[in-house]
C-alpha cells in the first residue's frame, strides 16, 4: 500500500543517492510495498461479496475468481445499470522498530515509534462499458504529505472463441510493469499486501520488485485462453521529468532508452475447491541513469518464474502457497564507466515464498520469506553495506482480522476493514547480520512492528 | 434439521416438466436422495461465488431462493443469455442435476462459467440443499 516512487524515505534517499550518483543498482524500490486491491466498487458492480474474489475477503490476494475478474478487464457486472466506478481508501499505522533509526523515518516522522495516515486514496475502479475496465489510484500520503497518482491499469478486454474455448484477449494500459499480473507472485501484487512506509528496508532489489513503478507507461496485449492460458506482452516508455514531478512523483530511476519488453506465460487450473499456477516472466530495460543520450546505459535483464496453489474447499478453511524466483543480468556500463561498480556484470537474485491460513474468511495468518542474494561489489554497494554485498534476508508474519467483506456482514458492500499486525524480522540486512553499515547497526536493529487498520468503501 | 430429496414435494414440478421440457432432457433418469448438509458445502465451493442465497439479491448469476420449480430466465433484475431466457426450462431436480452435469449441453450458448461438476452424489446433495431455500 504505497504510493510509487513519491518523496522519498530516509531509506529510500539511500538508495536514491546511490542510484543517482552511481547510477548502479535500482534501490529505489527499498519498502517493497503493493498497492492495495480490495475494491468495493467492484463489489458492488457485480453483486458479489468481497470473499468471492480475495482470500480473506481484503485484497488484494485473488482467488481463481477474482484472477478471471480482472483478466475480464474489471467488467463483470449482476446486470444491473447505475453503478458508480468509484472507492476510497484509509490505512493507518504505527510503525516501530527495534533500534531507532540513523535518520528520521520520513521527511515528517521521527526516528521510531511513528503513527501516520498512511494512505487516503480514492479508485477509479470498474466497468466504464461493456469491454473497458480500471483500476486508477490516486491520493494522499500522510508519509510524504503529497498527493500523486498511485497504480494505474486500464483495460479493453473481449472474449472470442479459439480452437472452440472462449479466450479473453486484451490489452491494458497501465504505469508499472508486474502490475497487471493476476496471480499475486510477481513483485506488484505479492505479499505483504501491507507494509510500513516509515519502516527500513534493503537497498538493493531487482529492477522488476517496483525499480520503474510509477515512472513509466506501457501497454500489453494479453490472451487467456479456455480459463487456464496466460500469456502477455507488452513495451515500456520512460514518463518525462516534468510529468513525474506534475504526477507528486519524485524518484527518477533514469530514462529507458528505447522501449522495454516485459512479458508473461502463465497457467491455472481452477478446480473451484482449490486452485493453482504456475509461470515464467520477465523485463528488459536499458537505462540511461542521468537522463543524457550521450552516456552509456545500465541493462538490466530480469527473467523469473513463479507457482501458486491455493486450497478453498467451502471457504472455511482456506491455505495458500505462493512463490516466485527472479534472476537479474546486470550489464552496468554507465557505472562501471563512472567507476562506481568494479565489474560491469552484476547478478542479483530474488526468491520469495509465503503461506497462508484464513478461517472463515475473518481471520488470516501469512508467515512469508523475501530473499535477496547477488555478486558482492564494493564499489557499487558501498554507499549501503560494510560488506559490499547486497545480501538480504527478511522474514514478515503477518496476522489479521476482517470482520466484514461477507455476504451477511454488516453495510455490506460498503463497510470494509481489516486490522493487521505484523512483524518482519532481517536474519541479514544489505550484506551483513552485524554492523552491516560500518556504523554499528545490526540486520536485528530494523526488525519491524508494524500495525495497521485498513478500511475501504 | 437435515432435509433431503425424500421429504421435498417434487412431484408438481416433475410432472409440470416432463410436458414441456427440451427433448434431450426427458429421458434423464432419477437422481438419488441427498444430504442438504452436505449440500451447504457444495453449495459454498461451487455455485456462492455467484449465486446469493438472499431472495431478489442477483450477483453475476440469479438469486438461489425459490430455484425449484422455477422457469429459466424469469428472476426480475438478474442476467441472463438469450439461449437461457429462451430455454424455457423449469428447474426440476432432474434438470438442474441435468444442468450442473453438462451446463454447455443443455443450454448451448448459456453465458454460465462452468464446466460442469461430475459429481454425481453432490449434485444430488447440492439439489437437496436448494430445495431447502424455497
Amino acid at each position: 500500500m504505497q504510493f510509487p516512487r513519491r518523496q522519498s524515505t530516509a531509506s529510500q534517499r539511500g538508495g536514491m543517492r546511490f542510484l543517482l550518483f552511481s547510477g548502479g543498482i535500482i534501490a529505489l524500490t527499498a519498502t517493497m510495498n503493493q498497492p492495495a486491491q480490495a475494491l468495493p466498487s467492484y463489489a458492488r458492480q457485480t453483486g458479489q461479496e468481497c470473499t468471492a474474489c480475495h482470500v480473506g475477503g481484503f485484497g488484494p490476494q485473488l482467488t481463481a475468481y477474482g484472477t478471471r475478474f480482472k483478466i475480464g478487464g474489471y467488467t463483470d457486472s449482476n446486470g444491473e445499470s447505475g453503478h458508480l466506478p468509484l472507492s476510497a481508501m484509509f490505512v493507518g499505522s504505527y510503525t516501530h522498530t527495534a533500534k531507532d533509526q540513523s535518520e528520521d523515518a520520513g521527511p515528517y516522522a521521527g526516528a521510531n515509534n511513528n503513527l501516520v495516515a498512511q494512505e487516503v486514496t480514492a479508485f477509479l475502479a470498474g466497468g466504464l462499458t461493456k469491454n473497458l475496465g480500471t483500476f486508477v489510484e490516486a491520493g494522499y500520503s500522510g508519509v510524504d504529505n503529497v498527493f500523486a497518482l498511485g497504480e494505474m491499469d486500464v483495460r479493453f478486454a473481449s472474449t472470442v472463441q479459439l480452437g472452440g474455448k472462449d479466450t479473453v484477449i486484451g490489452v491494458t494500459l497501465n504505469n508499472n510493469p508486474s502490475v497487471t499480473d493476476p496471480f499475486n507472485t510477481l513483485p506488484a501484487w505479492r505479499f505483504p499486501y501491507a507494509s510500513s512506509d516509515l519502516a527500513p528496508t534493503p537497498a538493493a532489489s531487482t529492477l522488476l520488485e517496483g525499480g520503474l513503478d510509477g515512472q513509466v507507461l506501457g501497454i500489453s496485449a494479453y490472451g487467456f485462453w479456455n480459463d487456464s492460458v496466460y500469456a502477455e506482452l507488452g513495451g515500456y516508455r520512460s514518463l518525462s521529468t516534468s510529468s513525474l514531478h506534475s504526477l507528486g512523483l519524485a524518484g527518477d530511476a533514469g530514462e529507458i532508452d528505447g522501449i522495454s519488453p516485459y512479458w508473461r506465460l502463465g497457467y491455472m487450473k481452477d478446480n473451484r475447491k482449490s486452485a493453482y499456477s504456475f509461470g515464467v516472466f520477465g523485463l528488459y530495460s536499458k537505462l540511461q541513469p542521468d537522463r543524457l543520450s550521450s552516456e552509456p546505459t545500465n541493462n538490466y535483464q530480469d527473467i523469473g518464474v513463479d507457482a501458486s496453489y491455493q486450497f478453498l474447499g467451502t471457504r472455511r478453511h482456506i491455505f495458500t502457497l505462493f512463490g516466485s524466483y527472479i534472476h537479474e543480468q546486470q550489464t552496468l556500463d554507465n557505472t562501471f564507466s563512472a567507476g562506481d561498480a568494479s565489474s560491469r556484470d552484476v547478478t542479483l537474485q530474488n526468491f520469495s515464498l509465503n503461506g497462508s491460513y484464513t478461517y472463515d474468511q475473518t481471520y488470516g495468518i501469512t508467515l512469508g520469506v523475501i530473499n535477496t542474494w547477488g555478486d558482492k561489489d564494493a564499489l557499487l554497494y558501498q554507499s549501503d553495506s560494510r560488506t559490499g554485498s547486497p545480501n538480504s534476508t527478511a522474514w514478515i508474519l503477518d496476522a489479521n482480522w476482517t470482520p466484514f467483506g461477507k455476504e451477511s456482514s454488516w453495510g455490506s458492500p460498503w463497510a470494509n476493514l481489516r486490522l493487521g499486525l505484523q512483524y518482519t524480522l532481517y536474519t541479514e540486512f544489505n550484506g551483513a547480520s552485524s554492523n552491516y553499515d560500518g556504523s554499528g547497526r545490526d540486520a536485528g536493529d530494523n526488525n519491524t512492528l508494524f500495525t495497521y487498520v485498513w478500511l475501504s468503501l | 434439521m437435515m432435509k433431503t430429496l425424500t421429504t421435498i414435494r417434487f412431484f408438481k414440478p416433475l410432472a409440470c416438466a416432463s410436458l414441456f421440457c427440451l427433448p434431450m432432457l426427458t429421458t434423464v433418469p432419477a437422481i438419488a436422495a441427498g444430504n442438504a448438509v452436505s449440500g451447504a458445502d457444495v453449495y459454498n465451493a461451487e455455485c456462492a461465488d455467484c449465486h446469493s442465497l438472499k431472495a431478489g439479491k442477483n450477483k453475476k448469476g440469479s438469486s438461489f431462493v425459490g430455484l425449484i420449480g422455477r422457469t429459466a430466465g424469469t428472476v426480475p433484475g438478474a442476467k441472463y443469455s438469450d439461449a437461457m431466457k429462451s430455454s424455457k426450462i423449469v428447474w426440476t431436480p432432474e434438470r438442474i442435476d441435468a444442468y450442473i452435469t453438462h451446463p454447455k449441453q443443455v443450454v448451448p450458448g448459456g453465458s454460465m462459467k462452468y464446466d460442469g461438476l461430475d459429481d454425481a452424489k453432490a449434485r444430488a446433495d447440492l439439489i437437496a440443499f436448494l430445495a431447502t431455500k424455497s
